[in-house]
């Protein structure tokens, strides 16, 4: 049986995609088969950060409207073996998604992949219901401001009281914290938010906290997932993500202001 | 849909209303017994029995042995009118409207909402648990559009309440946590009850329908332990130490 993740927000823009094919890249290069489904179905951006764009055929939509079989939609990664990218479609809308159609796909998934991670498209309408709905673990992506934390704190209530295992009233979706684009010299003059307050309005378990990085802009430019990129702040971060996911204990990174040496200050260089 | 409507062409408006209501909850069906308990009550305080409206609760009674025709002429001959009867059978909800009175379905399947708000409560969190005396508590974060309400009684929250959110009650509300968001306290008029919060940072606070927004509250009170009630009709927030 898979675990089912979705990476949500409410909020667009604050690094849902980027999230999810980061943490499937780093579930599968830990050595799990790993699954990524794209739900955003018209406005589909997973195929362009995984970098497969060109190799799409079938979609998601295919699949649940019976053109077209699972294996022929999935997608496996050009960097590893244990990835798939199941891509959402362009040309149709977010009603083409059926509860009874992800259900069976998802289903079917479990019964070969370790991880399915479902990438929500923004808001609170039907595709990002679709995609929690099936969910064992969440991971609410969120922006150190107060627009993003506000729309974070909509889903988490739509986390408890719309998906399936709150309606079945089974344990409930585990609820992870994922801060991105985090600044911590922006933190310090006051224009972000900080972490403490983050959390102590969500109230929920920080999973991770990816620093504001230039990697993250040209990993999704050239189509590799940021973890790819382990010589990079966000790369690293990403990974330790993943590896609090898998149960392991890793220390927090990248939220404290470094100072800046004297010598970096007179030849700028930003941080890579 | 025109925007524009000649005020003068409509009889009529239809507008929702909210109006205190007295429940008179009946414990025995047998009229004798009410008409004597009446006569009791009405040589104590004779100002209530001025041709009050009364809602005829019947959920706790036997209804085989209810004679509705003969309750409510009791009740008239007490300068009670009464309006509306909630509860009963199939046969008590048409004896009801055979009388002209209203017929409201019994408490527990009703709505537990009387202030109308622009989200519907999202359903519940397996986290609810039901106070002792038809009040409500809540533990845990309640969160940006969500509605929280106890329909009697008084609401306590065991956490936070994040902006966006709303939480009312019939009786007080209880914040043991930051409250961000929207309380409403005495949501059917009650006005001796109350506000009480460990944070206060709230977009809007009201004790039977007397408000005060976010804007309107006294900077020096925010992110402060306080109570909220009506005094003199006036909301007054003071500092609980």
């Amino acid at each position: 049986m898979a675990r089912i993740i979705v990476v949500t927000s409410g909020k667009g823009g604050v690094g849902k995609t980027t999230s999810a094919a980061a943490i499937a890249t780093g579930l599968a290069l830990r050595g799990n088969k790993t699954v990524v489904i794209d739900f955003d179905v018209g406005l589909r951006n997973l195929d362009l950060i995984m970098g497969c764009e060109r190799r799409v055929v079938y979609d998601l939509v295919n699949v649940i409207q019976g053109e077209a079989g699972l294996n022929q939609a999935m997608i496996r990664d050009k960097r590893s073996d244990n990835l798939y990218i199941l891509p959402a479609s362009q040309t149709r809308d977010k009603d083409a998604l059926t509860l009874e159609g992800v259900e069976q796909v998802l289903e079917k998934l479990s019964e070969d992949f370790d991880y399915i991670v479902c990438d929500s498209p923004a808001g609170i309408e039907r595709g990002a219901q679709l995609a929690m709905y099936f969910a064992d673990e969440a991971i609410v992506v969120t922006n150190p401001e107060v627009s993003s934390v506000r729309d974070s704190d909509r889903i988490l209530g739509l986390l408890a009281s719309k998906t399936r295992r709150a309606e079945q009233n089974q344990d409930p979706v585990i609820e992870r914290l994922l801060i991105t684009r985090y600044d911590p010299n922006r933190v310090d003059s006051g224009d972000m938010l900080n972490l403490e307050d983050i959390q102590e309005i969500l109230a929920i378990k920080l999973i991770g906290l990816i620093p504001e990085s230039e990697a993250v802009l040209r990993a999704s430019n050239s189509g590799v997932p940021v973890t790819h990129d382990q010589d990079s702040d966000a790369g690293q971060a990403y990974s330790d993500t993943v590896a609090r996911l898998l149960g392991d204990e890793k220390p927090l990174r990248f939220h404290l202001l470094q100072k800046r040496s004297f010598l970096s200050r007179i030849f700028g260089g930003g941080r890579r | 849909m025109s925007l524009k409507v000649d005020q003068t062409a409509t009889a009529f408006t239809f507008k929702g209303g909210m109006l205190p209501m007295t429940v008179m909850e009946l414990n025995s069906p047998d009229p004798e017994r009410v008409s004597a308990q009446l006569a009791g009550k009405l040589s104590q305080s004779p100002a209530f029995f001025q041709h009050t409206p009364v809602v005829l609760s019947v959920e706790k009674l036997d209804d085989t042995s209810l004679a509705l025709e003969r309750l409510c002429a009791v009740c008239r001959s007490h300068k009670l009118l009464p309006v509306a009867v909630r509860g009963g059978s199939e046969g008590i909800k048409q004896s009801a409207w055979a009388l002209g009175l209203g017929w409201f379905p019994p408490q527990e399947s009703r709505e537990a909402r009387t202030l109308a708000s622009v989200t519907p409560p999202a359903p519940q969190a397996p986290v609810l648990a039901e106070a002792g005396s038809g009040g409500r508590i809540f533990r845990g974060t309640v969160r940006s559009g969500q509605q929280i309400s106890a329909a009697e009684g008084d609401l306590v929250v065991v956490g936070a309440v994040n902006a966006g959110a709303e939480v009312l009650a019939a009786g007080s509300v209880h914040v043991y946590g930051p409250l961000r968001g929207r309380a409403l306290a005495g949501i059917h008029g009650d006005r001796e009850c109350g506000i009480f919060c460990h944070e206060l940072h709230a977009e809007l606070l009201s004790v039977a329908g007397n408000y005060k927004r976010l804007e309107d509250i006294d900077p020096s009170l925010l992110n402060t332990t306080v109570q909220v009630r009506l005094r003199d009709d006036q909301l007054s927030i003071e500092a609980l130490v």
